[in-house]
């Protein structure tokens, strides 16, 4: 082998890696130097943590790295450490998330960009290493930005462009990226992360505009004050930088990060056979791999069905969802949530699709196809829901839209 | 670290300089507010303060959008003053050491409540005495009670008290049953602290130069302040520090420092008053005016106490006090 085709083979080995969703993300933290960290250990997302704590200590790069006490300590940690001006991570799962939930509604109310991830766990009680949205959905409507990655690539893509688009000044919010537990967090797959050049040029450094620090102004923030005198507004301002969000910035960032790779990145979903789609197939994270290999093999049959990822959760892309649905007869939503006693039952994604289409001209029929509890989703099962759905859109109603897809019995 | 704690020895030697001004809406007598206003004096203008939920948070907002601090100043929640502290010291240290912020030293001051603290805070702030930070004071201002909510019951409010918690009544009529927490021997009971001490609002001299031995050991360090309170405690708002002096005196909150690791009575009454002029002048206790079997067992509990203050004093190691409980029959 002559000399330069050993470097040249040296190169590719250098670029492409084997990583868990775990240790693409802890690899993404380091990319972007990261100030501060707080850890403290619940599965499956603990491994993120493990991989820093490695990195650290061996000198790959410096950090602050924090070992709480519990999630409650971990995200105030990380809320004040931004406040100063720190980028910062943070991460939870299941319960240990909700334990933390008063320090995680505040961060969004204190505009602070903290970028967490959710490696998500089902809700005890009983313990349940199951997959579950629910931990991550109890903070839809608090202010941080919500996004899914699909595997342990996404999940390094989406880490980096989450400090961008939640340190951007029209921002200002936190945000949470999800890997969906055991099936990103824990199962290595192929990622060729990016250069650090890459990274540098990317994301530019944190700088808050009123950082807690003696060296600049002096700041009272977020004084005890009467109750209707900036709460509206407060909340409001909040709702403005959502938007901005999502028209603006999300795009923008996106397309960005695409530009550096020669890659067309849509901001908001990843369509598979969506096209001519009369079906189609609506999820997030993990299992939309899942979903899009039902979709070729019912397209090999001549069934016009396609997959549509929803990257987003918070904010919703609300017009993006019903200009991709155009023309569809027919939407199942894979959700791997519940929540009781909402409107039909269903579970939360379902419900969030169904607003969203609302004010549609021509409203699909939606099916809500339910995984909750930690019980995985097997392809038949997946194939028998979206032939329920086939079948409803042919008689022209749905009997029956809500499936707990995995769980035998009727409803009394 | 680089200098030392300049100390005082007179009331004279306190800056004038005020980093708590107005604008607030704190009670006549306030003693916490009189804390805030000396702990900033003592830290200076290089100072970052945090401020969990309870009362020092709520009084000291007003509805004419005015702050009365002249540092920067962020509210954290209630139980949250250990980690608030940590991730404030972690970001100042992580941006001078990767050069994104000029090196000095600057202080960071948790000025929490004794419910905050040693309450609903306590793990957060067990996690924050454990760590290297330098120039981070968590400051207990104990009013012994969460005043702020209508003056409930805490873990610090001490034996006999009344509160809204723990009213004396027909079948429980000492009021609160349970003993005071020791919360800065808990302090003490991590192995690296930087150093620790009880102070008071009376003693203003004293106080000043525990915040600055607290703010120049090298570590974090806890300081537990007693701050008389006249809405809780019912007493005249222009007797605060009568309070904390009777306190003092009567022996019922003993002054000590803990350096490292050598023990210290500060404040040491050479002839202790009894037990009774401090609670005859608080209406919180006035339940047990008449309860000699109630005053008998306060007075017991303190001189009990004593003996191991001056035990420890004398070899300069931290023993743990134990009281008996009060005997109902």
């Amino acid at each position: 082998m002559s000399k330069s085709s050993q470097v040249a083979v040296q190169k590719v080995v250098q670029k492409r890696r084997v990583w868990t969703g775990a240790r693409s993300v802890a690899e993404a933290v380091k990319l972007a130097d990261v100030d501060v960290i707080a850890a403290y250990p619940i599965r499956p997302y603990t491994g993120i943590m493990n991989a820093l704590a490695t990195m650290i200590a061996g000198g790959d790069f410096y950090a602050e790295y924090l070992v709480c006490d519990s999630e409650h300590s971990q995200f105030e940690v990380v809320k004040h450490a931004s406040a100063v001006g720190a980028r910062t991570f943070v991460g939870s799962s299941g319960t240990g998330l909700i334990y933390g939930s008063e320090a995680v509604i505040v961060t969004a109310l204190g505009q602070l960009p903290v970028v967490g991830i959710v490696g998500c766990r089902s809700l005890d009680d009983p313990g349940n290493f199951g997959m579950e949205w629910n931990d991550a959905f109890l903070f839809r409507d608090v202010g941080w930005l919500m996004a899914w990655s699909k595997d342990p690539q996404e999940a390094l893509e989406m880490t980096l462009i989450a400090y961008r688009i939640a340190e951007d000044s029209r921002v200002l919010l936190p945000h949470f990226v999800a890997l969906d537990g055991a099936a990103i967090t824990h199962i290595a797959s192929p990622v060729t992360p990016p250069t650090k050049e890459q990274v540098t040029k990317f994301l530019p450094p944190y700088k808050p505009l009123h950082p807690l620090d003696p060296a600049y102004e002096v700041v009272s923030k977020a004084m005890h004050i009467a109750p209707s005198l900036i709460g509206p507004e407060q909340r409001k301002s909040l709702d403005a930088a959502m938007k901005r969000a999502k028209n603006i910035v999300i795009p923008e960032v996106w397309k960005a990060w695409g530009n550096m790779f020669g890659r067309d990145c849509s901001p908001f979903f990843e369509e598979t056979q969506m096209e001519d789609a009369d079906y189609a197939i609506l999820s997030m994270g993990a299992y939309s791999r899942n979903v899009d290999y039902v979709v070729e093999k019912m397209r090999n049959s001549g069934i016009k069905v396609g997959s549509l990822r929803l990257k987003y959760l918070r904010p919703f892309p609300t017009e993006e969802l019903a200009r991709a649905l155009d023309g569809v007869k027919g939407v199942g939503v894979v959700d791997f949530s519940y929540s009781l006693g909402s409107p039909g039952n269903g579970s939360v994604l379902y419900n969030e699709v169904r607003a969203a289409l609302y004010e549609s001209k021509q409203r699909p029929l939606i099916m809500d196809y339910i995984f909750a509890g930690g019980r995985e989703m097997t392809l038949p099962e997946l194939e028998n829901s979206i032939q329920a759905l086939i079948e409803s859109v042919k008689k022209g109603s749905v009997d029956k839209p809500v499936r707990w897809v995995t769980v035998r019995g009727e409803d009394e | 670290m680089n200098d030392e704690a300049k100390l005082i020895s007179k009331l004279t030697e306190i800056p004038e300089e005020d980093y708590y001004v107005s604008g607030h809406r704190t009670c006549a007598g306030c003693g916490p507010a009189l804390g805030y206003r000396l702990v900033l004096k003592a830290a200076g203008p290089n100072t970052i303060v945090l401020g969990p939920t309870g009362c020092m948070y709520v009084a000291n907002g007003h509805q004419f959008l005015s702050s009365p601090y002249a540092v920067p100043w962020y509210h954290t929640q209630l139980g949250a003053g250990g980690p608030a502290g940590i991730g404030t010291a972690a970001a100042l240290r992580a941006l001078m050491f990767k050069g994104k912020r000029k090196r000095e030293d600057v202080n960071v001051v948790v000025y929490g409540g004794d419910g905050g603290m040693s309450d609903i805070g306590l793990s957060g702030l067990s996690m924050g005495l454990t760590y290297d930070y330098p120039h981070l004071l968590y400051l207990i201002y104990d009013n012994e009670s969460y005043a702020n909510t209508g003056v409930q019951a805490s873990s610090t409010t001490p034996f006999g008290a009344s509160t809204t918690f723990t009213p004396s009544g027909k079948i429980k009529p000492i009021g609160n049953e349970r003993l005071k927490k020791d919360m800065a021997l808990i302090a003490a009971a991590h192995p690296s602290i930087g150093y620790v001490a009880t102070a008071s609002v009376s003693h203003p001299v004293d106080l000043v130069n525990k915040v600055r031995k607290a703010l120049f050991s090298g570590r974090p360090s806890l300081v537990q302040l007693l701050t008389p309170c006249p809405k809780g405690w019912a007493f005249p708002p222009e007797e605060t520090i009568e309070l904390g002096q009777m306190a003092v005196k009567t022996g019922i909150w003993a002054l000590w420092e803990y350096e490292n690791g050598h023990f210290r009575i500060t404040s040491k009454p050479t002839a202790r008053k009894n037990i009774r002029e401090y609670v005859m002048k608080q209406g919180r206790f006035s339940h047990l005016w008449r309860n000699e079997a109630a005053l008998e067992y306060l007075q017991l509990s303190v001189d009990e106490q004593w003996r191991y203050w001056e035990e420890m004093d004398k070899i300069g190691k931290i023993i743990l006090p134990w009281t008996p409980s009060y005997n109902r029959e």
